[in-house]
């Protein structure tokens, strides 16, 4: 221990050095910082589900759109989520730092959304895939009760689905096509019923008798992953539908899409119609398996939400993505575009225009 | 310089130095990450200015989102200033209790890996018994934790048992049984008995008022009494480990278990002992989780707790006191984290990079050595456990 005289000076010395350096580091920081100033009169926030802002899905989709807002005037901003425990904390620290608009991505996070919005009226709120409705401290009030500054982004994706299903059905040689859903979430279901509606439809104009393996619309019940992620299930389902004998296959489970289309494109005995986002785009390397893709736009839902409120317009009353305001399409064919008869693209056409105008309802 | 403050510094001085590393180097990949600093490569003068402003800004973020703000005063009081502090310390509460789990079996020998699986059963245990009784609240609080404690010691234990009578490496089956931990997690909350009423996706029933741990500084800051059983916990292991025979008995087997099994330990008994009561600990920050923050299960109820519990032990060297610092050092990045990337668009990933260089360094004391030109210090050695042939 004779040394510890000159091992504590050394110490020491390094300390204060560190100790300098850190301080001076410190210092210039807070001094060349700028002061806040808001240049900008529109603070849009968006407060993201897990996942990531790049997860190919809705989280990427609301950010993209939030940043075709940006502008002069409107800045925008996210803050992603490690978890579920994030959300309140990722709110109210927007709430804090003074966010006009506040925009939960994702039904998950929809019960931070509301609790902020009840503490902060005069704040803005909009939460993607979901109704925004107080469900009480218990969550147990069902439906629930409207909160005057949540606005709710929600999407017609049943009508998109529709022309799907009567895509898929004009497209079938074997006179049968299946869908399958990852989790029974009303978000998921809406897809499935629309894609089964729509083959009913063709059925009835048509006169011919498709089935729906997947999906049945009297039951509201059918075929589930029971998540999100298990790509094994997925792929069990598939097979399943391929030797029952369906040829399109519409999976509405997100991410597993691919284990359909990759059976699809292993067996060459079905095509898949992608889901959410332009298959195309998304998952390039099944270009040739993919007859379509029913879209949803949360990015144009959030744009709209951000344009309102900076025209200092906004509301609580809900978005609603629509055929007619372009917010859910059916995507277009790409490579399969040869084997869709020009017959049926037209008829596909015609049915959206009467879907747009209100004549036929889905 | 007295005896006693040179063996603090001594101690103190390796994390230290490290954190204080990781921060500098943090703060060059902050600056190099900025759009506006890299451009100005060409003059060198702004660019300098340019990169300190960077990092001064994502630092001062930092110690905004972890510990006070002046902004935050005027939405009440001057304690509202430290809601970022509360923030910290609610993520510090189960961490510690993780933490500790991971130490206590360092102590011992053993690499508890598995805290991330007793976390998750300790979650279970709690959740369960929050919504599913109707208590007074003193004791429906208390039925929950011990009612996690119980499942997550047992689950603990098994792997102990698992080593001690067949010899199975702890290393491995606690990671296997993290997985299990995880995929039961995600059945349970499918089934009926956790399913919450009116919802199809896997979110549990919300834990009854009575079952909350109650909140230290009223109801806007949401540090609880949980960090308060933190605390005990951390006191009660010191106890165990320096002051008690079994602690010497758990340190002689961590120290040389053929030595202890011939002075007469039972090395089976012990092992199992260990890792029951780490089990315990870690279950036991799942129920301060559910109860204290949560209020729900959900499937992603662990977070990365008991992975994190896993660096937070090796940077409090094993130590229940160290433990409990680098916990909050951890909360306070985490809760820090988010808030630079709110203020400043600087990632939150960079707060990871920051933890892993701050493992990096410890685990390399001649580096530190080297780069402070401590020819003498004494850093002891990094490894705190014999790990795979132990």
């Amino acid at each position: 221990m004779k040394d510890m005289g000159s091992l504590g000076g050394t110490l020491k010395k390094s300390l204060r050095y560190v100790a300098v350096l850190a301080a001076t580091t410190f210092a210039v920081g807070i001094i060349v910082a700028p002061t806040a100033t808001a240049a900008t009169s529109v603070k849009a926030c968006l407060a993201l589900d897990t996942g990531g802002v790049d997860d190919h899905s809705f989280n990427e989709s609301a950010w993209l759109g939030a940043n075709s807002m940006k502008s002069s005037k409107i800045a925008v901003e996210y803050l992603p989520a490690a978890s579920s425990a994030d959300f309140a904390p990722n709110i109210k620290k927007f709430a804090d730092k003074g966010c006009t608009i506040i925009i939960g991505v994702g039904f998950q996070i929809s019960a931070a959304i509301v609790d902020s919005a009840k503490l902060n009226p005069k704040i803005n709120y909009a939460i993607v895939d979901d109704g925004g409705l107080d469900h009480g401290p218990k969550g147990d009030q069902w439906p629930g009760t409207k909160v005057a500054n949540v606005k709710a982004l929600e999407f017609a994706t049943d009508q998109s689905s529709f022309l799907a299903g009567y895509l898929a059905a004009g497209y079938s040689k074997t006179g049968k096509v299946a869908t399958y859903g990852g989790m029974a979430f009303p978000s998921v279901t809406i897809f499935m019923n629309g894609y089964a509606k729509g083959v009913a439809y063709y059925n009835k104009v048509k006169g011919k008798s498709v089935k729906v393996l997947g999906w049945d619309t009297v039951k509201q019940d059918g075929t589930f992953v029971g998540d999100f992620s298990s790509l094994n299930i997925a792929l069990q389902v598939s097979k399943s539908f391929e030797q029952q004998g369906a040829d399109v296959i519409f999976p509405v489970a997100g991410g597993l899409g691919a284990a359909t289309a990759g059976q699809s494109l292993k067996d060459k005995k079905s095509v898949t119609i992608w889901v959410d986002s332009d298959g195309f785009k998304v998952v390039p390397q099944y270009r040739s398996v993919l007859l379509s893709s029913v879209i949803k736009r949360v990015d144009n839902s959030v744009a709209a939400a951000i344009k309102e409120t900076a025209a200092g317009k906004f509301s609580g009353t809900g978005y609603m993505g629509t055929l007619a305001n372009k917010g859910t399409v059916l995507g277009p064919y790409h490579d399969l575009a040869k084997k869709v008869p020009a017959k049926l693209q037209n008829e596909i056409r015609a049915i959206a225009k009467k879907i747009k105008s209100g004549a036929l309802k889905v | 310089m007295a005896h006693r403050g040179s063996a603090v510094v001594q101690k103190v001085a390796l994390p230290a130095l490290a954190f204080l590393l990781a921060l500098l180097s943090g703060g060059i990949l902050i600056a190099l990450s900025d759009p506006l600093v890299l451009p100005l490569i060409g003059s060198p003068w702004k660019f300098v200015k340019a990169a300190f402003r960077s990092a001064g800004k994502a630092y001062l973020a930092l110690f905004q989102g972890s510990f006070f703000d002046t902004n935050l005063m005027t939405h009440g009081s001057f304690i509202s200033g430290f809601y970022p502090f509360s923030e910290t310390l609610v993520i510090a509460a189960p961490l510690i209790l993780a933490g500790l789990s991971v130490a206590l079996a360092f102590r011992a020998g053993l690499f508890n890996i598995g805290a991330q699986g007793q976390f998750i059963f300790g979650a279970i245990g709690a959740s369960y018994i929050g919504f599913k009784f109707e208590l007074p609240p003193v004791l429906h609080v208390l039925f929950a934790i011990l009612g996690a404690i119980l499942l997550s010691a047992i689950w603990g234990g098994l792997v102990g048992l698992l080593k001690a009578r067949t010899g199975a490496h702890e290393v491995i089956v606690t990671i296997m049984l993290n997985y299990v931990a995880a995929y039961f997690l995600l059945w349970l909350l499918k089934t009926e008995l956790f399913l919450r009423p009116g919802r199809l996706d896997p979110l549990a029933p919300p834990i009854n008022q009575s079952a909350h741990l109650p909140h230290l500084l009223g109801k806007d800051l949401r540090v609880n009494a949980g960090l308060l059983i933190a605390l005990g916990a951390a006191f009660f292991l010191w106890w165990l480990l320096n002051r008690s025979t079994w602690g010497f008995r758990f340190r002689a087997v961590g120290a040389n278990a053929a030595a202890a099994r011939t002075a007469g330990i039972s090395v089976p008994f012990v092992t199992t002992a260990v890792m029951a009561i780490a089990g315990g600990l870690a279950g036991l920050g799942g129920a301060v989780q559910t109860l204290g923050t949560q209020y729900a299960l959900t499937t992603d109820a662990a977070g990365s707790f008991g992975f994190d519990a896993i660096t937070v032990a090796l940077l409090g060297r094993a130590n229940p006191i160290g433990t409990v610092f680098a916990a909050i050092l951890f909360g306070g990045l985490r809760a820090g984290g988010s808030t630079m990337q709110a203020n400043t668009q600087t990632p939150i990933d960079i707060v990871l990079v920051i933890q892993a260089l701050i493992v990096l360094f410890i685990s390399a004391p001649a580096l530190v050595k080297y780069i402070f030109r401590l020819r003498d210090i004494k850093t002891g050695s990094s490894v705190v456990s014999k790990g795979w042939n132990g």
